[in-house]
């Protein structure tokens, strides 16, 4: 450190991440920078005309019906530090990684995804301590079974990262305009992150379907996760639904996300040479 | 979550692969060739009922083919054993390895 610069308990911890994240990234990480360069690449998502302006800040009293949908949304999010199912998962990552990586630059690119979700892990902790201390410290494993469907295969770990945090991100995307402030002061660097976790999977399923064994891979295992990736916005009719955009924790439902997701994705694997399966095969929540 | 998880050990069993002990605090299991004890993968114990086995039975060609599977070609066996009609008609359908 330079004289005069600032104490070293002055810089904020989030800026110490981004500082030497200027270092040492793998393979042209983050891999959102190319997705951004030329706009939004996501959609925004309208709330319906004159629904009520609710605001909410850390400290303020939150309605009981709102605060119960807040934390919902939480659970099932689930990237918190003092979530041990959700560290627990990371574990599993680095695991399929070390057995079926393909190169040493995927398992690079694979720790730079991990480095990501701990720094959402110590920012939807913070978040969570000023919610609720106790939930902040729940042990919360993922319930949908997206998460827990066999990854066998480089491709499969491929398909979790391009569907299954796309989900993330566009979610994200909408949180951009949540009435609870700390969840959209957040919402932009998970969001962009999302978008770049998902990049990374992309990418891993271009490689592997360059050739015609890959993919016919790819294609067969689509089956299994295109349903579970339209499954993990929930029920169009679900009674939740409207709730949470009447409080301003979403802005649409979830057929109309789910809908949105469903074009941006289709566009993407019709690009790799895969045709979108139908969209009602497989699925359990319709 | 225990009859989930002697739903997959079943199912996967049928293709020669062993569900180890949980992995992350009970919720995810590693997948080992039953042939060599190699780490071929992982499942997770919050799959929907039935779904285990129709996972298994809906890759059966890949593990035929070779596409999924243990490298010293355990399952592949294994799904010669279990149905060799299908086996040859799945190793026709897939292109073959370089």
């Amino acid at each position: 450190m330079t004289a005069g610069g600032p104490a070293p308990n002055d810089v904020p911890d989030l800026d110490v991440v981004d500082d030497v994240g200027r270092r040492g990234r793998a393979g042209g990480w983050p891999l959102w920078r190319q997705a951004y360069a030329q706009g939004d690449p996501l959609p925004r998502f309208a709330p319906p005309p004159g629904r009520p302006a609710y605001r909410f800040d850390e400290d303020d009293a939150l309605p009981g019906e709102y605060r119960d949908l807040l934390l919902k949304m939480l659970r099932h999010e689930g990237e918190r530090a003092g979530n041990k199912s959700f560290l627990g998962f990371m574990g599993t990552c680095l695991d399929l990684a070390e057995a079926l990586s393909p190169s040493l630059e995927a398992r690079l690119l694979k720790a730079e995804y991990l480095a990501e979700e701990l720094k959402h892990a110590i920012m939807f902790h913070r978040l969570a301590v000023g919610l609720d201390p106790d939930f902040a410290l729940r042990d919360v494993p993922y319930a949908h079974y997206a998460f827990h469907l066999p990854r066998e295969t480089w491709a499969d770990d491929a398909f979790f990262h391009f569907l299954v945090d796309l989900n993330g991100a566009f979610h994200a995307r909408d949180w951009r305009e949540s009435s609870y402030v700390p969840l959209a002061k957040m919402s932009a660097t998970v969001e962009r992150d999302e978008v770049g976790h998902s990049e990374m999977g992309y990418r891993f399923l271009q490689e592997i379907c360059a050739d015609a064994r890959g993919r016919a891979l790819a294609a067969a295992l689509l089956a299994k996760w295109y349903p579970a990736a339209l499954d993990m916005f929930g029920r169009s009719d679900s009674p939740n639904a409207p709730k949470f955009v009447r409080w301003g924790l979403k802005s649409v439902g979830n057929a109309e996300i789910r809908k949105a997701y469903k074009r941006y994705v289709d566009a993407k694997l019709v690009a790799l040479g895969l045709e979108p399966p139908d969209e009602r095969r497989h699925r359990r929540f319709l | 979550m225990s009859a989930i998880v002697d739903e997959i050990r079943r199912a996967y069993a049928t293709v020669g692969i062993t569900v180890d002990q949980p992995a992350a605090y009970g919720t995810y299991y590693r997948l080992l060739c039953g042939g060599c004890g190699r780490m071929v993968g992982n499942v997770g114990d919050r799959l929907l009922p039935g779904m285990a086995a129709e996972l298994v039975d809906a890759q059966f060609d890949l593990y035929a083919a070779g596409l999924l599977g243990c490298g010293c070609g355990h399952q592949r066996d294994r799904a010669r054993a279990l149905d060799p009609a299908r086996w040859t008609a799945a190793r026709a359908r897939y292109p073959e390895a370089p």
